[in-house]
Parts: C-alpha cells; sequence; structure tokens
C-alpha cells in the first residue's frame, strides 16, 4: 500500500499532447478517481502510472521511490482493462495463477492464494472453466482477481464496469467499493461516468483535455466546483447555467439576467468586492430550485416559461425557457405543471456559484489563484 | 407455369455460374486433368526420347514400375534419391516451421521499422528469380578458393584448403546445400503465416501479461503461441506438400555441378530429369511420378481433415 | 489503444534478438550483395579477397550493347532475351489475373453445385507435384505443335504463358475469393436491383472494390512469369534471361562478372517490387490467410 505522486508529468504522442504538465498526490490506501470525457487523458495517466507509457517529461513516485524508469513488472501493480484481457486459451483458474507461475512459486502456494482470491470475489466455483464460457460480470471478476492475487501496492482499473449492462453496473459499484476498503489497497480508477465516481471514490480528479481541472472529495467536486467544466460535468441532471451582467449601486450589488435583476447571493459579496468583473455565469442545480407560480421581488427568482415536462417516476424534469437559457429543475411527484406555463424559478441563492465569463473558473478560484492562496 | 419458370431461371442461374468459371474450368481441365491422365498412361508405355509415334501406342504394363522398385533396391544412384528425399523433407520442414516462427515472434518484440526491413529482406529467397538463386549460392558454396563460404572458413582458420561441400562430403554436405537453399525460400512463408496471426492477438494480452511480470520469451511461450495453433498446423502441412514436389530451386545446383547428383536430387527432381535430361526415359519417370502424387494426395487428404477444411467454407448468403 | 507492447521495458533483450536475426541473415545479404558487387568489377568478387574488386561498368556496358562474350565476337541480343522474359511475365499476369478475377467472383458470391468441390479441387491442385504434371504437358504440348515452323515459335510462347499461369491460376482464385469475400453483400444486392446484369455488376462494382487484389495477383503473377525456370527452359526454344544465365554458367567464352550483371539486372524488378509494395503484402497475407 503506497502513495503515489505524479510531478509535472507530460506526454506527448508525436505531436499531441495527451497529458500536459500534471501533478497528482494520491495517498495510501485511498480510492482515487480520474474522471473525464473521452480522449481527455485519463486513461493515459493511468497508463503512466503503469509502466505501459513511458512520461514525455516529468517524475512518478510510489512512496519516496522514483519509478519512472521502472518496467511494469517491477512496479508491483494490478491491472484491470476495460475489456478484461483474460487469456482466452486458459482456464479461469490459470488466468488468476499466471502471474504467480511467473514468479515461480510452488504450486500449493499457488493454489492457496488462488483460491482464497476467488472465494473473496466469489467466482470459487468458476475456476475450472474458460472465460468464453462466462458472463460479462464474471470475466471482469476473474479479471480483477488475477490482479489482486499477487498483493499488488497499487491497484489500477480502466473503465471496469464500462462493458456490463446498467443494472449490473450499480451492483458491481457497490461491491467493488466494499472490497477496496476491506483490503486497504491504493486504488486508481478512472471513468467517463461522473455517478459512478462519485459513488465510490474518496477523491476525485476531474480532468480534461490533459488537465487536471479540480481534485477534491466528491461533495468538493460537487457542492464547489472550481470551474464551470467540473460543475457542468458533475451531475445528472446537469447544472444549469445562465449569463448575468453585474450592478453595482448604492444598494448593493444586483445580477442582471434579461428583465430580472436580483441581488448578489450572500456569499459573493465580499469577493465581489475584491474582483473587477462586470460579467458572470450564474451556476445552479436542477435539483436546487423551487418554482413558484409567483415571483416576489425580494427573492432570488427569474422569469420563465415551461418548455417541457418529463414525469420519471421518483420526480419530474421540468425545462424551462429564461429569455434565450433552457433551465432543468427537478420537481417532487406532487407538483404538476403545464407546457407554456409562466412561472418563477427560484434556485438556492447560497447553493448558487458564480464563474467568471472569460476564464470559466468560479470566482472563489480566481480570487485564490489572485491573491497566491 | 410456374414450375417451368423456376426451371428457367435456374437454368439461367446456372449459366451465369458458367460464364465466370469456364476460363478457370477449360485450364484447369487442360493443365492439370488431362496432363495427370496422361502422365499414368504414359506410365503404362515404354516412352523414351519423346518418341510419341513408337511407343506411345504400347502398353507395357506395370513394367516401368517394376523397373522402379528395382532400380530403387539396387541402384545406389536411385536409393539414394529416396533417402535424400526423406532427410529433406524432414529436415527442411522443421527449419521453414521453427524459423518462420523465431522470425515472426523477433520481429514483434524488436522495433518496427526494423521489423519491416527484416521480413522484406527473408521475402527475396522466394521471389528472387530463380537462375538469379541458384547463381548465388552457386558462388556461396563454390569448392574452390572463390566460393564465399571457403573464403570465410579459410580466413578465420577453420581449414587450410579449401573444401568441396557438395561433392565429396557425402551425404551430409550435399544435403545440407539443398536443405539450406530450400530452408531459406520456404521460411517466408512462415514468416508471413505466423506474423499475421500475431497482429490477430488483442495487444491487451500481451500488456496484461508484461504487467504480471512476464519476460518475452515466456510472452511467447505461454501466450502467443498456444494462440497459434492452427497457423502453425497450416504452415506445416502446407510446407509438407509444397516440399514434396518442389525441384526448381535445387535443378539449377545439380546441372551445375555444384552438388553431388544422386545426393542432391529429391524424387521430384529426379522425376523431372528423367522425362526431359539425361536418358529421357519418359515411361519411368512417369511412373515414379504416378507414385508421387499418390502419396502427395493422400498427405493432402489427410492435412485437410487435420485442418478442418469442411469448417472453412461458408456458403454465400442470398439466393440469386 | 493502438500500442503493440509495453514502453517502459528492457531493451537488452531486444538488441540480442536483433543481432540474433542479423547474424541469421547474413548469409543471404552477404550472398546477393557479393553478386550485384561482381557486376561492377572486372573480376568476380564472391570471396573477400580485397584484390579481386576492380571497379569498372564495362560488364554492363556490354550487357546493354548485347555483347556476351568477350573474345569470338559473339553478339547475343540481350534486347530479345529481356523481351521474351517479358512477354512471358506480362502474359501469365494478365490471364493469371482474368481468370482469377472471373472464378474468384463466382466462387464467392454464387452458390452452384459441386461449389464446395471445386474449392478442394483447387486446394489440392495447389500441392500437386510439378514435375509429373509437365510431362503430361509436354506430351500436350508435342502432340497439339503446328506444323509450320513459323508458327512453332509464336506457339510455344502462347504455351508456355498459359501453361505457366495455369500453376497460379488455383492460388489467385482463392485469393481473389477472400477478397470478394470482403466485400458487403448488400452493395451487390443494390446494384442487381438497380438492373445490373452480373457482368455488369462485376466488371463496374465489384472489380473496384477489390482493386488490392486485382494489383497483388498481377504483381504474383507477373513475378511468377518472370521468374521462371523450369517451364521455359523445357517449352521455349527462345532464350529467356533465366535459362541465359543456365547456359552460360562457365561456359568457355563467357565472362562471370557480364553473367553477374545480367542476374543483378534480371533481379531489378523483384527489388522494385518489393520497395513499393510493403503494403500490398501485408493486405494480400492478411486476405488469404483467414481463419
Amino acid at each position: 500500500m503506497v502513495s503515489i505522486k505524479l510531478r509535472n508529468v507530460t506526454k506527448r504522442f508525436g505531436r499531441v499532447v495527451a497529458v500536459d504538465k500534471i501533478s497528482l498526490d494520491i495517498l495510501d490506501s485511498e480510492f482515487f478517481a480520474l474522471l473525464g470525457p473521452s480522449g481527455s487523458g485519463k486513461s493515459t495517466i493511468l497508463y503512466l502510472i503503469a509502466g505501459i507509457y513511458k512520461p514525455t517529461s516529468g517524475r512518478i513516485y510510489f512512496d519516496q521511490q522514483d519509478i519512472t524508469d521502472l518496467p511494469p513488472k517491477e512496479r508491483n501493480i494490478g491491472l484491470v482493462f476495460q475489456n478484461w484481457a483474460l487469456y482466452p486459451h486458459m482456464k479461469v483458474y490459470d488466468n488468476i495463477a499466471f502471474p504467480l507461475r511467473l514468479k515461480r512459486l510452488s504450486e500449493d502456494n499457488i493454489y492457496r492464494k488462488v483460491v482464497e482470491v476467488a472465494k473473496m470475489l466469489r467466482i470459487n466455483h468458476l475456476l475450472d472453466r474458460y472465460p468464453w464460457q462466462l458472463s460479462g460480470g464474471q470475466q471482469q471478476r476473474v479479471a480483477i482477481a488475477r490482479a489482486l492475487v499477487k498483493e499488488p501496492l497499487v491497484l489500477l482499473l480502466d473503465e471496469p464496469l464500462s462493458n456490463l449492462d446498467a443494472l449490473l453496473r450499480v451492483s458491481v459499484r457497490t461491491e467493488l467499493k466494499r472490497l477496496q476498503k476491506s483490503l486497504g489497497i491504493t486504488t486508481v480508477y478512472v471513468t467517463h461516468d461522473q455517478a459512478e465516481a462519485l459513488a465510490m471514490a474518496d477523491r476525485i480528479a476531474v480532468i480534461n483535455e490533459g488537465r487536471v481541472l479540480q481534485v477534491g472529495s466528491p461533495e468538493e467536486v460537487y457542492g464547489k466546483p472550481s470551474c464551470r467544466f467540473v460543475g457542468g460535468f458533475l451531475g445528472n441532471p446537469p447544472m444549469n447555467f445562465i449569463e448575468a451582467s453585474i450592478e453595482r449601486g448604492r444598494e448593493g450589488v444586483y445580477l442582471v439576467i434579461n428583465m430580472d435583476k436580483v441581488s448578489v447571493p450572500k456569499q459573493y459579496t465580499n469577493i465581489l468586492s475584491k474582483l473587477e468583473i462586470d460579467r458572470v455565469v450564474i451556476g445552479f442545480r436542477p435539483e436546487d430550485i423551487v418554482i413558484e407560480k409567483q415571483c416576489s421581488p425580494r427573492d432570488f427568482c427569474l422569469h420563465g416559461e415551461v418548455y417541457a415536462v418529463e414525469p420519471l417516476g421518483r420526480e419530474y424534469i421540468v425545462t424551462i425557457a429564461i429569455g434565450e437559457h433552457m433551465v432543468k429543475a427537478l420537481t417532487p411527484r406532487g407538483q404538476v405543471f403545464n407546457v407554456g406555463e409562466k412561472v418563477c424559478v427560484c434556485p438556492y441563492s447560497e447553493k448558487t456559484i458564480l464563474f467568471d465569463t472569460k476564464t470559466e473558473k468560479s470566482l472563489e478560484q480566481l480570487l485564490v489563484e489572485k491573491h497566491g492562496l | 407455369m410456374l414450375y417451368k419458370l423456376n426451371n428457367f431461371f435456374h437454368k439461367l442461374y446456372r449459366f451465369e455460374a458458367l460464364f465466370f468459371l469456364i476460363p478457370a474450368l477449360i485450364i484447369v481441365f487442360l493443365f492439370f486433368i488431362l496432363p495427370v491422365i496422361l502422365s499414368v498412361y504414359i506410365s503404362f508405355t515404354p516412352l523414351k526420347n519423346w518418341n510419341i509415334g513408337k511407343y506411345l501406342g504400347e502398353i507395357v504394363g506395370f513394367n516401368n514400375y517394376y523397373r522402379f522398385f528395382y532400380m530403387i533396391q539396387h541402384d545406389p544412384g536411385t536409393r539414394s534419391v529416396f533417402l535424400t528425399t526423406i532427410v529433406f523433407i524432414a529436415v527442411t520442414l522443421t527449419i521453414n516451421v521453427l524459423g518462420g516462427l523465431f522470425l515472426a515472434l523477433a520481429t514483434f518484440f524488436v522495433y518496427e521499422k526494423a521489423s519491416a526491413f527484416i521480413r522484406t529482406l527473408w521475402l527475396l529467397p522466394r521471389m528472387a528469380p530463380i537462375a538469379v538463386y541458384s547463381l548465388v549460392w552457386y558462388y556461396f558454396f563454390h569448392a574452390s578458393r572463390i566460393g564465399t563460404l571457403n573464403s570465410i572458413l579459410l580466413s578465420i582458420g577453420l581449414i587450410d584448403k579449401p573444401i568441396d561441400i557438395g561433392q565429396k562430403i557425402i551425404p551430409w554436405g550435399p544435403w545440407s546445400i539443398i536443405i539450406f537453399v530450400n530452408g531459406l525460400v520456404g521460411v517466408s512463408f512462415g514468416m508471413i503465416v505466423f506474423t499475421s496471426a500475431i497482429n490477430n492477438i488483442p495487444k491487451e494480452l500481451v500488456i496484461a501479461a508484461r504487467v504480471d511480470g512476464a519476460t518475452n520469451w515466456q510472452i511467447s511461450r505461454r501466450i502467443l503461441i498456444p494462440l497459434m495453433k492452427w497457423h502453425i498446423l497450416y504452415v506445416t502441412t502446407w510446407q509438407l506438400l509444397s516440399l514434396l514436389t518442389t525441384y526448381a530451386h535445387i535443378f539449377l545446383l545439380v546441372k551445375w555441378n555444384l552438388v553431388h547428383r544422386d545426393y542432391g536430387t529429391t524424387w521430384s527432381l529426379y522425376i523431372y530429369n528423367a522425362a526431359f535430361t539425361g536418358t529421357f526415359d519418359q515411361g519411368l519417370a512417369a511412373a515414379a511420378g504416378v507414385i508421387l502424387v499418390v502419396i502427395g494426395g493422400v498427405l493432402g487428404w489427410i492435412t485437410l481433415k487435420i485442418l478442418g477444411f469442411d469448417r472453412m467454407i461458408t456458403r454465400p448468403r442470398g439466393d440469386i | 489503444m493502438s500500442l503493440k507492447d509495453v514502453e517502459v521495458r528492457g531493451r537488452k533483450i531486444e538488441a540480442v534478438l536483433l543481432l540474433a536475426i542479423i547474424l541469421a541473415s547474413t548469409p543471404l545479404i552477404i550472398g546477393f550483395s557479393l553478386l550485384t558487387l561482381s557486376s561492377f568489377s572486372k573480376h568476380m568478387v564472391t570471396n573477400f579477397d580485397p584484390n579481386s574488386f576492380k571497379f569498372t561498368l564495362i560488364n554492363w556496358v556490354r550487357f546493354l550493347e548485347g555483347r556476351m562474350a568477350i573474345t569470338g565476337g559473339v553478339r547475343i541480343s540481350v534486347i530479345n532475351i529481356i523481351l521474351n522474359t517479358l512477354i512471358v511475365a506480362l502474359g501469365v499476369a494478365f490471364v493469371t489475373t482474368l481468370i482469377g478475377t472471373l472464378a474468384g467472383y463466382a466462387i464467392s458470391r454464387m452458390n452452384f453445385r459441386y461449389r464446395k468441390q471445386l474449392l478442394l479441387l483447387l486446394l489440392l491442385l495447389h500441392a500437386f507435384p510439378g514435375s509429373v504434371l509437365i510431362v503430361g504437358v509436354y506430351l500436350i504440348y508435342i502432340v497439339t505443335m503446328p506444323s509450320n515452323p513459323e508458327f512453332i515459335r509464336y506457339y510455344s510462347l502462347f504455351y508456355v504463358v498459359i501453361a505457366r499461369a495455369a500453376l497460379e491460376v488455383p492460388m489467385a482464385i482463392w485469393l481473389m475469393k477472400g477478397f470478394f469475400d470482403l466485400v458487403p453483400w448488400e452493395i451487390e444486392w443494390a446494384a442487381i436491383v438497380d438492373g445490373a446484369s452480373r457482368i455488369k455488376v462485376w466488371w463496374k462494382v465489384m472489380l473496384p472494390l477489390v482493386k488490392p487484389g486485382i494489383a497483388a495477383i498481377m504483381l504474383f503473377g507477373f513475378l511468377a512469369g518472370w521468374q521462371d525456370l523450369i517451364y521455359v527452359r523445357t517449352f521455349l526454344q527462345e532464350r529467356t534471361l533465366a535459362t541465359f544465365i543456365e547456359a552460360n554458367l562457365e561456359a568457355e567464352y563467357s565472362h562471370m562478372p557480364l553473367l553477374a550483371a545480367v542476374a543483378t539486372f534480371y533481379l531489378l524488378p523483384t527489388i522494385v517490387f518489393f520497395v513499393t509494395s510493403q503494403k500490398l503484402l501485408l493486405k494480400v497475407t492478411l486476405a488469404g490467410v483467414k481463419r
């Protein structure tokens, strides 16, 4: 069980920069998720940690040891591929035993370890079968068993759930999280599914275009996104964004959106006094909205018209047009809205986040960077 | 009425296929089937010197066959041809399969650019004109100072005067030369097939094995080779049949006296030489040939059964 | 991941492997290089005696002039020899391609009786002992030979081309079948529904889609005809480059480096083929060796 450090790691493929000077600190025994869209470079980071790719520049450390030049087999890692990469010509037992046989352990020793890991993953009754005889979920557990059997320092997983059907994914998610906690092994998990990352990880690094945008606990990246991309990537339905201009008057600071003029949320008055910006993007989540029939001018509310209603059983998704913007809100089962109805959209002001229009960073982040905090 | 229409289209359809197939069918008949029948017929005649007017009408039963067997038993020259053929096929086959496998695996583990060059280089024996190829090895194994091999051995002091490998070191001298010459040609076939087989293996398996700690040899032995079993079988059986029938690449070596005639001649070459050079005894050549065909046919049939030929052929889709 | 292998790994083994490969390739490299070198030298350079190499272009000059002997003033027309070789090569390429594309299409796309047996036959033919075959082929040759000596020349050329092409036809059909198999059925159905006859479909739709296959067959056919020795020596009265080399090895009046020049020239198309068709080779082998 080790900590992993990446220091200014860059990876280039020809002219393409897949990973751009990233530094990460992954703690010992942590479940760390690399979250990002396709092509963001998250798998590349994983394979750099594994030693499958060699960094163009930068160093990688396990605890204090610089492992940048060590081949994969000497890093003692377990790797689970997206498509599992099980050896089709070997039985499940031999697939799992393979790394141990390479280390030349005695057959008794191997048998013990394989059975132990198989029991832990509940596939001990499948040891005599071939991979093509197993279901997707079972094959995945074999892949995990093979990774764990050599008791590695680090477990690396590359989108392991994406080849499973939706229902199976949810149950496997839970099991994986429990497994990791009981083993206490440092785990790096690559996924493009934000729900997966939120559900499983201790901390998440949100990656886009080869850069780390934010690292934090699920609550942090969800509730306090440091930039618009992070805000919009986490959460389903995604965060709503509306452009507004700032009006500073004697009574206070206001946000102006079309016809509406609302007071800036309390948590931002101080920040705004230190920053000289006059345009922002307001971000608020669909579940942080109350929809009123009437707008009272003192509340943080915007006028809009209902565009569409989607009943989801547990709740409704109501799409509301505010000026040119489309905003989605989650409403409980009881409330009914009709298309075309004029309503008032009132986000919880304390949950609202303001982003700088130009840099797309949150105002908090902008302040931190400005003052070098 | 419907039945007649159906029939008509059926005939039309068959006609279509025939149009496309006729050139192939004609050429196959004229240059494979008919000659085989004729060769078999010739084996029962005393045809010599291509004097068809005189001999072609005469049937002498199994005379030529008896003569051939007699010669195998009593003529040391013919007997050595027989022995040469067996050794030649056994050793060359091994070299071809193992060599092709080695090259395919080695080029897989080595830098891509070097690999491409190596694979191209090893196609040269198969693709070069036969006369040029023979000329190259003629000078390489030449029995005097000008022979390349001789000069190498002389300069490193292994021998003190040039040796005549092809004519004097019986039988392994000529055997080594013809095995070497044909071995180089055959290696390329295996190399191509095995390389394509390796390319079809998902690379994640190799990477997973690396992560698990495998070396090149372990990856080859435990992952790559087991997944190439069908291809190895295919190359082995195909090469076996090829080696049984090949003769062009050693024809000139024998003619130019680079190798001892009896130990440098395989069954296949023996047939050609008997019919077109030397004694011009076509009857005997044909008899020896028919026996070879039978052996080749049996081996070929076994090959197809082992390779599962039936499963390789799928029906075309649609009924048009 | 389009990676072939892990990037961080020991390179020492690779160096050893590369060395082993190079070692194994040494006779090949030495043999062919020395031959080519000899064509530029006054004497044959086949051992490593540096004295024997005296650079000269005279061999090539003589070769192109057609003076294939130093003494005796024997003049052999090189042009004719090269032309004959070319005719055979082009003829074989043409015949093989034509038959291969026609039959390959039918076997791939049409269902007819004995289809399976035909494929089986083609496979077996490839394994047929050529030396037995040639006896029968020669018999047919002399039986059908025209009596007019004027025509014999043309007849033998014609016969050699078709007989040699016949040897390549089974492989060509299998190869083309493989390529035709890869074309989606829907494209063909669309053409037939649009009203095209089979022949039109073949000519206008299918052939353009299997261009790599056609290129491969033409190339292999050409090389087969170009490199052939046995059939041209058995049937042809004319000389080709192959029989020329055969006849002139250490003949009294021939000068060996000249022969080396002829051989190097003879080798050129093969080399050209290599340099220009790496990718083609790959495509061909992939289509042919399908599991």
